[in-house]
């Protein structure tokens, strides 16, 4: 065994335990299975009170867009797209650090990722759902959005398939069912090890249902890790698709700032960045609020942070690639397009978005602020908020001025963009908090295959080519 | 194989080239294709120097694009601290240590740029508002202070990672590894920034009116698909040579298959973001570049491009038992170094061959000039020193690498 140690080992910086504290199984169980099976805490009704009181305004500003129409928000003229549209692509970038967690650094071996990809997978159904309630509702008239849906129907309507809007309700939705699948399938045995240990019939039952008979024999093991794979594999392009496709919604048009072919893989890093920022933001809570500092350690943030810088300074990398672009294809338009964001009458928002996104996670250039719990959690917030603006810069600030002088105009948000907006943070949030009771938020079985005791004993290896 | 390997050393004889190996005399067979690809440039080439200098720019290009990816092989491998690929690092190494050559082949294209670069015509400047514009960028001055300050960069980060990696080999000092890894991040960030202005200036300025913000993440997908493929075809030819002392396994090779497998699929990722986005906003500054790609017969190859850079290879790439058998990789791994040059083709040719498709004599000619020069320096390095990083202090880890 002491073999099998060394070769997880760094000899340069003795690549560290990923799970501190004791290194069994049991005490793996006991830690993660706690809060599931707690009475839970004064504190988690106190964040399930206010997450499910911004879902009521979420539901009350919904029902009130229903009733009244698209009126109640700040649209005007040349901008018929802004919070709702900037929210639809916020929530669905959040999401996609979930799948990159679990898909992408999967098939690049990187084992520190078991300690939060349950909760970044979890965290991504739910931005998904986030996500799709926005186009649902964003034109304001609940008894039309089934056109999304190719249904066949007597008067033969389909929708425009040549719309990228299209697409983007297909990518979405299969990026959705693709996230629950993964989610769901890397649960099984979880679900099976609280089920075991229930002390109740009902939980027997409710755990034992979802946990589909697991009983952890070798063919088991050998099927859900034959799954893992395939789902990590088709997980994988659908992380590169999502956002791409959502790109496309801009992209295709000739709108200036928003036709130009950088957009698929800069909303792609985008995505991952503003994800990557949530998923830290929920971690740093979690951990302690759950005890769970042994399990996500320092180096997890570390790591989550490098990522961070190296996605936000992807990102800054397509800001200074559109500007240069914009100058130099002398095209009139499309340099103004650029020179209004930054120096226009929004531009308060494009700088906070340069700040934020790109700016703020260079200080994860230092190892001292990558581990720094604070300075983490105020610029993973710092993150979240420039994410949301770039959105909001990109939508908004290239539809306010248009080619008409005569028609350019100034969106203003009303109480009813940031009700709708700030809602479908209860929304998030109250799915967020009913996980975290009812479902063990790091997988469990997935960790201990990484502690030391696991490491595989060597045999020679079957002979190939 | 590799079942206690973790104790293994590696002797330097035992992944050295020796001077009785056919790979020692690469230099002279390099030497001697590229002396044949002079001859045969020079004779087709007096009488058609337009075509000499596209035919040139097509081979530059695409050897370059082989040494970019080995720099960014080494600066991924440190920055991500890997372990399993410190074993073939040094071939990437060698690659990498092409680059000053590149520095001494871009001279030709300073005297080319007349006949390359529109922009690099004063009448044609002055007569066109859009040029006169980006003249203060687009400038045979400028061009070549960006051209050989990008080359001079990249060949000193491609040297000091080369030689602080031999010095290991003797030294066996872990802070050189923990140097390396320092210096690979901010290496990455200049790299991205280089790469991104090298295939504007090189390749997208050849028409000069257009633009595409992407482009330089195509090209830079490219010189990814190129290196993968190129470190596959080193590893299984050094390797079958038994220059590499059992230190690769199939292990390693199936890993260099997946990442050519996952690149083929990026390059097709890019490629058809930008060809949809310009395809379907339909703007005539845009789609000009595609239609001098499709209105004639350069449609062939463009169709031929998608399905061989893309098509075929994901498909026969998936499969887990062909990443693991040596001759069909080796096959796929050579496939795509040939689409890749189609690619290089299909970017640069057009602009001189606007009726379409054309093959001269002097394309294979120039491949064999910078090709065979290419192999000198290559071949050069490979001699040098030890094949394999021997004291890395990741080598253990590497070598007992195993895919589960």
């Amino acid at each position: 065994m002491a073999q099998a140690v060394a070769l997880d080992l760094d000899p340069i910086e003795a690549r560290p335990q990923l799970i501190a504290g004791e290194q069994s199984f049991n005490a793996i169980t006991e830690a993660v299975a706690l809060p599931v099976e707690w009475k839970p805490p004064l504190g988690w009704w106190i964040a399930l009170a206010l997450s499910s009181s911004l879902l009521g305004l979420f539901g009350i500003s919904i029902a009130y867009l229903f009733w009244e129409g698209t009126g109640i928000w700040g649209l005007n003229n040349p901008i018929f797209w802004a919070f709702d549209i900037t929210n639809f692509v916020f929530w669905v970038g959040i999401g996609h650090a979930g799948t990159l967690i679990s898909a992408i650094l999967f098939l690049f071996r990187q084992k520190w990722r078991t300690s939060i990809n349950r909760a970044a997978e979890a965290m991504t159904i739910f931005a998904v759902m986030c996500a799709l309630s926005f186009p649902g509702i964003h034109v304001g008239r609940p008894w039309l959005p089934y056109y999304m849906f190719p249904i066949p129907n007597q008067m033969g309507m389909w929708p425009q398939f040549r719309s990228p809007l299209i697409w983007d309700f297909f990518a979405v939705s299969i990026y959705g069912t693709v996230s629950l699948l993964f989610w769901y399938v890397g649960l099984i045995p979880d679900l099976a090890t609280i089920r075991d240990r229930a002390k109740t019939r009902v939980r027997q039952l409710a755990y034992g249902f979802f946990a589909l008979g697991w009983r952890g024999s070798n063919r088991h093991w050998q099927n859900y890790e034959r799954a893992y794979l395939i789902l990590a594999g088709l997980a994988t392009p659908l992380v590169l698709s999502v956002h791409s496709v959502v790109s496309f919604d801009f992209a295709t048009a000739q709108l200036p700032g928003w036709h130009t072919t950088i957009f698929p893989p800069y909303f792609v890093a985008g995505a991952i960045f503003s994800g990557f920022a949530m998923v830290m933001t929920l971690m740093l809570i979690c951990r302690v609020v759950f005890g769970l500092r042994h399990i996500i350690q320092p180096l997890h943030l570390d790591r989550m942070a490098k990522i961070m810088l190296l996605t936000g300074t992807i990102v800054g990398y397509a800001y200074g690639t559109e500007f240069f672009i914009a100058w130099y294809g002398q095209n009139d338009y499309e340099l103004f397009a650029f020179v209004n964001r930054a120096t226009g009458p929004y531009a308060w928002a494009y700088w906070t978005m340069v700040g934020c996104n790109v700016l703020s996670p260079q200080v994860f250039w230092f190892k001292k602020a990558r581990t720094c719990i604070p300075l983490l959690f105020v610029i993973s917030i710092f993150i979240n908020i420039g994410m949301w603006f770039e959105r909001f810069v990109i939508i908004t600030t290239s539809l306010h001025r248009d080619f008409l002088p005569s028609s350019w105009d100034y969106f203003r948000p009303t109480f009813w963009d940031l009700s709708t907006f700030v809602g479908s943070f209860g929304l998030f949030l109250t799915m967020f908090c009913l996980f975290v009771r009812f479902l063990p938020m790091v997988a469990m079985a997935e960790v201990k295959a990484i502690l030391p005791i696991a490491n595989p004993h060597h045999h020679a290896p079957a002979k190939t080519h | 194989m590799s079942a206690h390997g973790v104790t293994r050393r590696l002797a330097q004889a035992d992944v050295s080239i020796p001077s009785t190996s056919s790979w020692s005399k690469l230099p002279l067979i390099g030497g001697g294709l590229a002396a044949a690809g002079a001859a045969g440039s020079a004779a087709f080439g007096l009488a058609d120097h337009g075509q000499l200098f596209f035919s040139y720019l097509v081979a530059f290009l695409f050897f370059v694009s082989i040494a970019i990816g080995g720099l960014f092989f080494v600066l991924v491998n440190h920055l991500s601290r890997a372990g399993w690929g410190v074993v073939v690092r040094r071939l990437a190494e060698n690659l990498m240590g092409t680059l000053p050559l590149f520095l001494l082949l871009f001279v030709p294209i300073a005297f080319g740029l007349h006949d390359l670069y529109h922009w690099a015509h004063h009448e044609a400047v002055a007569g066109d508002p859009v040029l006169a514009g980006k003249a203060v960028y687009l400038n045979p001055t400028f061009f070549l202070i960006r051209g050989f300050a990008f080359l001079v960069l990249w060949s000193a980060a491609g040297l000091w990672f080369l030689r602080t990696s031999v010095a290991q080999d003797s030294s066996g000092e872990p802070c050189l590894t923990r140097r390396m890894q320092m210096a690979s991040a901010p290496m990455t960030l200049l790299f991205a920034v280089t790469v991104t202005l090298a295939a504007f200036d090189w390749i997208m300025s050849l028409e000069p009116h257009w633009f595409s913000t992407v482009f330089g993440v195509y090209f830079f997908s490219g010189c990814v698909v190129a290196v993968y493929a190129t470190m596959i075809l080193l590893v299984l030819a050094l390797d079958r040579s038994r220059l590499l002392g059992n230190a690769v396994s199939i292990e390693h090779v199936h890993d260099l298959g997946k990442m050519l497998f996952a690149f083929v699929a990026f390059w097709a990722y890019i490629a058809f973001s930008q060809f949809m986005l310009i395809w379907y906003a339909n703007l005539p500054e845009e789609t000009i570049w595609y239609s001098q790609r499709w209105d004639n017969s350069w449609r062939g190859i463009s169709i031929f491009l998608a399905v061989g850079h893309f098509i075929v290879p994901f498909f026969f790439l998936l499969s887990r038992a062909i990443k693991r058998n040596r001759t069909l990789l080796a096959c796929g791994a050579a496939w795509m170094l040939f689409i890749h040059l189609v690619d290089v083709h299909w970017l640069v040719m057009p602009t001189h061959h606007r009726e379409g498709f054309h093959f001269s004599l002097m394309d294979p000619a120039a491949i064999l000039f910078v090709g065979g020069l290419f192999l000198v320096v290559l071949g050069l390095g490979l001699k040098k020193q030890a094949l394999v990083p021997l004291k890395d202090p990741r080598l253990s880890e590497s070598l007992a690498f195993e895919n589960f």
